[in-house]
């Protein structure tokens, strides 16, 4: 709110950081990588006295040096400016608290840059031992520009004791800094052999191509070996919310996961069968797949990082939308409106309503969804939505989703939010329902929990047949269904008026949502032990006054019946509803 | 002035003048290494066209010196923005997203400029006459770049057009209809030009051993260049000071004294550089140059907290002190510069040698 939005709503702001970065981190990590293994590279050539290694090291320089010096340093700018303009809170938050550790990796940055020139343009006219120490100092400046990035990206995800304590140090060494130090270091090993990999398969000699494709494939093996424990590290250092959205509770980090396990198998088939055991199959097209193999690989890593945080983009201290954790609790009492900067609606009225709707749309929402577009579309997400369920889901989004951040702002932003999604983008219509009856409690309860994933009707068929007391039993294992959901978290009376409109919605005698009391009180005193669908038989040919005589004395027909426990008008109730569902004979 | 959308700054760990300071020690390196970039391409690009043996001799030499002037460009300009980000951080993201469909087409742009620049350079033969279009190309998707840094930085002086957003949400704004932005865009790149000149020159000395006409020729074709182009600038910096608004125009003209004294002394010194130029003298050029350059930021300064005074002064910026990662800055600064030093010793003993 502090800062304007930059509103491409069918991109969304998420996909061009993802593109940028993803780039960037598959090239700067072999920036790293690459360094040192050219340095070994060399030593193998020198050892071996080999001229054609040697060739193949320089020409792999000149490799490095163009898809570095270019393509990564630029992409490393590019990230600085995609996240200024997509998230300039965050972006400001981390340039001012780290400044002093952003110009450090500068002076890196620059070391870097002299070391590849030198490094390179001094191939075969400088006496090697120099060579080799120029190559050193470019490896260890480059894994410093990693060290560093990597302390203040693992503050965005585990900023530990700052949150309590503050500090550059504090902060920069974080829970995750070393873990992810090393991961990302076998990583980046890995990716250097991957590179060489491709590399020799251009080579035409075929001795060189094969010693250097084994080369090359023991580095990345040795790499993604030695990776697998940090890996493990780090995600045990995740703060518990983040580690259950990385094993299981996002769909997309599920989807990533998949993809990222799928894409190291395919690397490390490649990699053992076309580089250790038989490099002469090492081919352009082979060599690219490993390629893609990576990218997908890094890729997923770094998708899943960055959901991780959700629904922070700096954990515990600002959420994805640029709100800071500590103003939301005043926003959702003085309005979000009110204190935003960059909104033209002061406030809701009733003919502005969408349009502040959609402001608060671009500020709270944006962030992660697009309107229309193939990226976490909005309108696709509330598709089965109505607004009264919306409005009820928006204050409630964080509980029932809780990698999204919440609703901050007052219960009229939060209607005039649900209008524009349901109104304008939705093109429903916007009515406030009022709902009675003995339902009416529990369909609210569906719509704030359940609505923005099920449909009513989607609800009736899944449950038909089902007893009463099953559907509030499942309710408490909805965990057990999918790992997506979690056990419903309302109390116990919500619970019950929950699965009273659940199993309300197969009841062939009443529309749902418009049960008689008489029902009501049939789900709440019988429905635990007795189905509707047996009551016919048992109330057969009896009257209203028989029914009402046999509900006084229900411990004389069973032992293990209790007598009914209901108001003498609820009994009432219970006696015609029983006389209508055994057919009305009487 | 009262403008609702100037987003609140964030608090800054050391005082505003360390800040103050590294802006102004690193933006003149930047804009050194930008002006031989755009302007010794120019030159090159001129001399292409113009052809003759001896001029794709020092043509040749710029085409292998450029991929290497953009790497320092590239990150020279890093320090000052992100030090201008601490300062002036609130004011230049409104601006970068008010102009993001701009702002962001630097980087691609940027990454086809430095490949067309290493192709430039490394097939500089096999491509003949066409390397002059593609050194041209260069230097467009250059110049192209400069104008939307220049939009950026003047946007970000003029809060009150940032309501503008809400007309264009999709970054679309430019600055370039503002009165003082054609002269400033013209200021820098034909100052570029001019240093380029210095720039192309100097390229020319390296090769003094091994090829003597082509030091003459990049001398008299450098000091030429920068001598004219310094010329015209100081017509074009003229405009520029009378395009500015009144307030920050008086700056210079009294109201505010230092700022007063470093645009007299950039007026003396604007006269030395033009006769130590005519008279060829090539390292007082330099020199003169180069202090000219700070001194050229130092005004620049001015300028930005003169726009913005009615909104805004450092002196608001909240600081929370915390100095060890400034001097662990500083010491990595040190360490740096070490090697980078005993690198290019290295690199000098090694060329001497072969």
């Amino acid at each position: 709110m502090n800062y304007p939005v930059w509103y491409l709503p069918e991109i969304g702001g998420g996909f061009l950081i993802a593109l940028i970065a993803v780039l960037h981190v598959f090239v700067s990590h072999f920036a790293v990588g690459g360094g040192l293994y050219l340095i070994y590279a060399e030593k193998k050539g020198l050892a071996e006295k080999s001229v054609d290694i040697l060739a193949f090291t320089k020409r792999h320089a000149r490799f490095f040096l163009l898809l570095t010096m270019v393509f990564g340093s630029i992409t490393g700018v590019g990230i600085w400016f995609i996240i200024a303009l997509i998230n300039p809170a965050a972006t400001s938050f981390l340039i001012h608290t780290f400044v002093f550790g952003w110009a450090a990796e500068w002076v890196f940055f620059l070391v870097e840059i002299v070391a590849s020139f030198v490094y390179f343009y001094m191939f075969d006219r400088m006496d090697p031992a120099t060579h080799l120490k120029i190559g050193w100092i470019y490896f260890l400046s480059a894994w410093m520009s990693l060290l560093l990035v990597n302390g203040i990206i693992g503050f965005m995800l585990t900023p530990g004791d700052w949150l309590t304590e503050q500090g550059f140090w504090r902060g920069f060494f974080n829970p995750s800094f070393w873990p992810s130090l090393f991961f990302r270091t076998c990583v980046a090993i890995m990716l250097a052999g991957c590179y060489g990999y491709l590399t020799a398969s251009y080579t035409k000699d075929i001795a060189v191509r094969q010693a250097m494709t084994r080369f090359s494939a023991q580095w990345s093996l040795v790499a993604l070996a030695a990776a697998v424990p940090f890996g493990i590290w780090y995600v045990v250092v995740l703060p518990e919310q983040a580690m259950g959205l990385v094993m299981g509770k996002s769909p997309t980090i599920a989807l990533s996961v998949r993809w990222g396990i799928g894409a190291v198998a395919c690397f490390l088939a490649i990699t053992l069968i076309a580089g250790i055991l038989r490099p002469v199959w090492n081919l352009k097209p082979v060599a690219f797949a490993a390629m893609l193999c990576a990218l997908v690989a890094m890729g997923a890593f770094e998708w899943i990082r960055e959901a991780a945080r959700r629904p922070y983009v700096i954990n515990g201290v600002m959420y994805s939308n640029m709100l800071k954790k500590a103003e939301v609790a005043g926003l959702k009492t003085s309005g979000f409106l009110p204190s935003a900067l960059w909104v033209r609606n002061r406030e809701v009225s009733t003919g502005n309503q969408k349009a502040a709707g959609k402001e608060l749309f671009i500020h709270q929402c944006y962030a992660c969804h697009t309107v229309g577009g193939f990226n976490n579309d909005i309108v696709s997400r509330t598709a089965k939505m109505t607004y009264p369920a919306l409005t009820s889901y928006i204050g409630r989004m964080h509980e029932i989703r809780p990698f999204m951040p919440p609703f901050a702002g007052t219960d009229i932003e939060a209607k005039a939010l649900a209008a524009y999604i349901v109104g304008d983008l939705q093109g429903k219509e916007i009515k406030e329902e009022s709902v009675s009856g003995p339902t009416a409690p529990g369909k609210a309860v569906f719509e704030g929990n359940c609505s923005s994933c099920h449909e009513v009707k989607d609800m009736a068929a899944a449950m038909q047949g089902w007893e009463q007391k099953q559907i509030v039993e499942t309710l408490g294992t909805l965990d057990q269904i999918s790992e997506e959901m979690t056990p419903f978290a309302g109390t116990e009376e919500e619970k019950k008026q929950l699965g009273l409109f659940l199993f309300s919605l197969n009841q062939k005698t009443e529309a749902a949502g418009a049960l008689s009391e008489g029902q009501r009180v049939f789900a709440g005193h019988c429905s635990s032990c007795h189905s509707p669908e047996e009551m016919p038989d048992k109330f057969a040919d009896m009257d209203r006054t028989e029914i009402l005589d046999l509900l006084g004395r229900l411990g004389e027909i069973n032992d293990v019946m209790p007598p009914f426990k209901g108001t003498p008008v609820e009994k009432g109730a219970l006696a015609d509803y029983l006389e209508k569902v055994q057919g009305g004979q009487k | 002035m009262n403008i609702a959308t100037i987003p609140h700054p964030d608090t800054i760990t050391a005082a505003w003048g360390w800040f103050q300071f590294l802006l102004l020690l690193t933006f003149p390196l930047h804009l050194l290494a930008m002006n031989a970039m755009v302007g010794g391409l120019a030159i090159g690009v001129f001399q292409h066209f113009k052809g003759g043996p001896l001029g794709l001799r020092l043509v040749h030499r710029l085409a292998v010196l450029l991929p290497l002037v953009i790497a320092f460009a590239v990150n020279f300009g890093v320090a000052p923005l992100l030090f201008s980000q601490v300062l002036y951080g609130h004011f230049f993201y409104t601006s970068s997203i008010l102009m993001a469909s701009f702002w962001l087409a630097v980087i691609p742009l940027l990454i086809i400029a430095y490949y067309g620049a290493y192709l430039y350079d490394f097939r500089f033969q096999q491509l003949g006459g066409a390397g002059r279009w593609l050194a041209l190309t260069v230097l467009v998707l250059l110049l192209v770049i400069g104008y939307f840094f220049v939009n950026n930085m003047q946007l970000m002086l003029l809060p009150e057009r940032f309501a503008e957003y809400f007309g264009r949400m999709n970054g679309s704004m430019l600055a370039s209809t503002h009165p003082a932005f054609l002269p400033r865009y013209l200021h820098m790149m034909i100052g570029a030009l001019a240093v380029g000149g210095l720039f192309v020159a100097l390229a020319g000395r390296f090769q003094a051993d091994r090829d003597r006409e082509l030091t003459v020729l990049a001398q008299d074709v450098g000091l030429n260049t920068f001598l004219w182009a310094t010329v015209i600038n100081v017509l074009i910096g003229i405009w520029y000071l009378l395009a500015l608004p009144r307030e920050v125009m008086l700056l210079f003209m009294g109201r505010n004294l230092p700022a007063t004294v470093c645009f007299t002394i950039a007026l003396l010194l604007t006269v030395g550089m033009l006769i130590v130029a005519w008279k060829q003298k090539f390292w007082l050029t330099i020199w003169h140059t180069v202090a000219m350059i700070f001194l050229m930021s130092f005004m620049r300064s001015w300028l930005r907290s003169g726009y913005l005074q009615e909104v805004f002064n450092l002196d608001q910026l909240q600081v929370v002190s915390e100095y060890s990662p400034m001097l662990f800055f500083f010491a990595v600064l040190v360490f740096g510069i070490g090697c980078i030093a005993w690198m290019l010793k290295k690199a000098g003993e090694a060329l001497a040698g072969s």
